[in-house]
């Protein structure tokens, strides 16, 4: 997932190998990073919401967890593009397969399983 | 190469700009519990930091800026790579919020 790590901290040495790709492909992965940094802040917001507007719930500190799930996932989200972005640069540069990656798929049920659990959560609170 | 020269770079702008947008709801729920009754210097802290992070963001945006404005426009990997740590670094903000 950090493969690239050492990529992020020396910039040029993504600009030495293989060929410029065309300017549009590499402005279409700029906004693909932008995206998924949107997605990052989307839960970062999602969850300060959650500490601050939801009542407290029937299991102690449930609240605090959720939101603190949902920032440490909206952190992992914006670390997970930037790595992602130098990745697919790289790739297009090198004129090689653009990365694959699991990333989307295994976010998409996280965040399916945490929504579950909190529509449970809410209906014990009111049935209870 | 040349026949959508306005396009491509138009959209990059405007995505950096909708981003920035985005970090503004960040910023303003780490800011709420600083202006609320009883907060502390924490919550200030907190709050201030929290706002320094959206001006550095809207702040790299507008940078990026003239690098599309070029013909070809510009890569930005430096503007990338901080506008990412300073997102990660908004949710650990959000984290003290959450935790005092």
């Amino acid at each position: 997932m950090f493969g690239g790590l050492r990529q992020w901290f020396d910039p040029e040495s993504a600009h030495t190998e293989g060929t410029t790709p065309d300017y549009r492909f590499s402005l279409a992965n700029e906004r693909t990073f932008l995206a998924w940094i949107r997605t990052g802040l989307a839960l970062i917001a999602g969850g300060l919401a959650c500490a601050q507007f939801l009542p407290p719930l029937p299991i102690a500190r449930l609240r605090e967890i959720i939101a603190i799930a949902l920032l440490v996932l909206g952190g992992m989200v914006a670390l997970r593009a930037v790595d992602h972005w130098a990745r697919a640069e790289r790739a297009m540069r090198l004129g090689i397969d653009l990365p694959r990656s699991r990333f989307p798929a295994v976010l998409a049920i996280v965040v399916a399983i945490g929504a579950v659990v909190l529509v449970g959560t809410v209906l014990h609170g009111i049935v209870t | 190469m040349t026949r959508d020269p306005g396009a491509s770079p138009e959209r990059t702008r405007l995505a950096w700009r909708r981003t920035g947008l985005s970090a503004a709801a960040v910023a303003l729920l780490a800011t709420r519990p600083a202006v609320r009754p009883g907060a502390g210097p924490a919550e200030w802290l907190i709050a201030a930091a929290t706002m320094a992070g959206w001006a550095a963001l809207v702040a790299l945006a507008l940078h990026r800026a003239p690098g599309l404005r070029a013909r070809p426009p510009r890569p930005a990997p430096r503007s990338i790579r901080a506008y990412a740590l300073i997102t990660a670094a908004l949710a650990v903000l959000g984290g003290l919020v959450v935790m005092l």
